[in-house]
């Protein structure tokens, strides 16, 4: 039984895995405020804004409270400006908070301890923290000194990673001849080159091609459950999200929107599945809409919305009907479902929310 | 300590690979810092065909004023070959975002930002600037004690230390400001102040100027100390300087600290 219409949006429900029982990760009443400084257009504007700003207060993050146990592996998704990087810089202590707490490992991150910093990695997918001149094994070595690595430790950790990913021959190209989905595998290997228990990873997958997202999801689902490391994953591509985590975070506007599993989201934010209807050939409308169901023709095809709850009902009728060659009945697709969460702004007026109560 | 000591060979040793890899702009830096460096000398030598001394009575005749020009030459080019490439780049990592990635790393972000880059061409300066030393020690009109000679590695460490906390709260202002690329021209403005005797500076404009560049901002003890210890008399007056320099050197470093740390808790962070 689910509750659809969560009265915080930051809500988390109650049959949300707590994963692991210690939280590594958790966060409270977490805020940040930027003061920005709305720049009007023209000379003469500028010139007055010389002495007179006007600042505008934003809010990136707005009060967020998330818990995280050892070894979940959790996605982050929401559009641009939703807060999610913002939200990863707080974690790792690149910046402070406006107000709130957090903990990670026990530590406040912001405190930047050492003890701390060496105990996490983060990667950015548009950033890059390799020496760009040289060839990824300096940066490597450096690593090594900076996390003070055990020369044996280190070689076995840098040569598995490398295998695993199969970068062996780039390790002595200088980084920027490498391509953009060869350099994040080696940004990943910097990164876990001290065996962080907490991995932050920003967009690791922006701008890569299918194969080497592949590689990277394999590579990262395999390490994660080997080390029983804690993955905190922001992404905008669903892709991602399916192939690695178990727990879900929507986030806009500062807010979480939705926390819980993959599939819980299906059932929470949707009323209806999809039946799509093969012909042999194009139907009539008329035909189609005797159904009953809010349809759509595609050429021979038919797409029908149909409420859970009748679906079993339904079937029956429609594949009696002269012509119908196919039929696939399929949950509602993840990306419209998040695509509408974003634009709604609040589960609550998420139009395509099941009303209470609507049964599994 | 072992271990920044480590880190920074690495630093060094990186760097220099990357010198290597490109050798002809490595080459051509030398070769430009060494020009600039000779048309000054140069022009210093044209100064003494017209004069003996530089100010009446002030002791800076040729061979001493060129021990005080060699000391420059050492100290700037130790400061611009080991902090001020990392300076400068810290403005683009501000901008960049650059620097989150830095404030990750357990180790301290001052050492790192202020040290991860080495310009080996900027030594070919105080390469020169020793050998100059040596030519102008043997000729001094008061040659220096062997105390003189133990104090003078000491000052210089100091006047290297005095432009390093400058350096470094210049670039912490650029955390501040999201973008300062007059941070090379405003240190330029400023150590030129220390490019000369302090005795240059007098009567009612520079006194004051004198006064200003020694107790506020301390960029006149940075050569003055350690040259007039070596190539002047050394009198019971030196030690007040000595002290004067050890002190602001002190006083420089501990505020330079507390500058970049309160700048780097303010930092906002470029946009992903």
């Amino acid at each position: 039984m689910h509750n659809s219409s969560p009265s915080h949006p930051s809500h988390r429900p109650s049959e949300q895995p707590s994963a692991g029982g210690k939280a590594v990760l958790s966060v409270s009443g977490l805020t940040k405020e930027y003061r920005v400084y709305d720049k009007p257009e023209g000379l003469l504007a500028s010139v007055t804004g010389l002495f007179h700003r006007k600042n505008r207060v934003v809010e990136a993050l707005k009060g967020v409270d998330l818990e995280v146990g050892k070894g979940e592996f959790v996605a982050m998704l929401g559009p641009n400006g939703a807060g999610k990087t913002t939200f990863l810089k707080l974690l790792s202590g690149i910046i402070t908070p406006t107000r709130g707490t957090a903990r990670v490992l026990g530590h406040v991150p912001w405190e930047r301890t050492d003890d701390f910093r060496r105990r996490f990695a983060l990667v950015m997918g548009q950033r890059n923290q390799l020496w760009w001149d040289l060839p990824a094994a300096e940066s490597f070595r450096l690593h090594k000194e900076i996390y003070r690595i055990e020369t044996r430790a280190f070689e076995r950790t840098r040569d598995e990673l490398v295998d695993l990913l199969g970068v062996r021959k780039l390790l002595l190209q200088p980084v920027r001849d490498l391509s953009l989905g060869e350099r994040m595998k080696l940004e990943l290997v910097a990164a876990l080159l001290h065996e962080p228990e907490v991995l932050f990873l920003d967009e690791p997958t922006i701008g890569l091609d299918v194969v080497a997202q592949h590689a990277l999801h394999r590579f990262l689902a395999h390490v994660q459950a080997e080390r029983q490391m804690t993955v905190i994953l922001t992404t905008h591509y669903m892709k991602d999200v399916a192939a690695l985590c178990q727990r879900l975070v929507v986030v806009t506007e500062g807010s979480i929107l939705y926390d819980g599993s993959l599939g819980q989201i299906v059932d929470r934010f949707t009323s209806h599945k999809i039946v799509t209807l093969d012909f042999d050939a194009p139907p009539e409308a008329s035909r189609v809409e005797r159904f009953g169901f809010p349809a759509e023709i595609r050429g021979p095809q038919v797409i029908l919305r149909i409420d859970r709850t009748r679906i079993a009902d339904a079937l029956p009728g429609i594949l009696r009907e002269e012509g119908v060659r196919d039929v696939s009945v399929e949950d509602v697709p993840l990306e419209e479902i998040v695509a509408q969460l974003f634009r709604s702004g609040t589960s609550d007026a998420a139009g395509i929310s099941a009303p209470t109560g609507t049964p599994r | 300590m072992n271990r920044y000591l480590s880190i920074f060979a690495t630093f060094a040793r990186v760097c220099l690979v990357r010198d290597m890899t490109f050798r002809a702009n490595f080459i051509l830096e030398c070769v430009t810092s060494l020009g600039w460096m000779a048309m000054n000398l140069a022009f210093y030598l044209l100064v003494f065909t017209f004069t003996s001394e530089i100010g009446r009575g002030t002791g800076w005749t040729k061979e001493p004023f060129f021990a005080f020009v060699a000391t420059g030459l050492i100290i700037n080019s130790i400061v611009q070959a080991l902090f001020m490439p990392s300076a400068e780049e810290l403005t683009e990592m501000v901008r960049t975002g650059g620097l989150d990635a830095v404030l990750v790393q357990p180790l301290d972000a001052q050492f790192l930002l202020s040290m991860h880059r080495v310009d080996f061409s900027a030594f070919a300066n105080g390469l020169v600037g020793v050998g100059l030393l040596v030519w102008a020690i043997p000729r001094l009109p008061h040659p220096p004690s062997p105390l003189a000679l133990l104090l003078y590695p000491l000052l210089v460490v100091c006047g290297v230390a005095i432009l390093y906390s400058l350096v470094i709260m210049l670039a912490a202002a650029t955390i501040h400001l999201g973008r300062n690329q007059s941070l090379y021209d405003f240190w330029f403005y400023l150590t030129n102040f220390s490019r000369y005797p302090a005795e240059i500076y007098s009567g009612p404009w520079g006194g004051p100027l004198r006064a200003l560049c020694t107790f506020v901002i301390p960029i006149l003890l940075v050569v003055n100390v350690p040259a007039r210890v070596i190539a002047q008399p050394f009198t019971g007056q030196a030690w007040g300087m000595i002290v004067g320099a050890l002190l602001a050197a002190l006083l420089s470093l501990v505020l330079s600290r507390w500058v970049f740390q309160s700048a780097l808790a303010k930092y906002r962070s470029a946009s992903s």
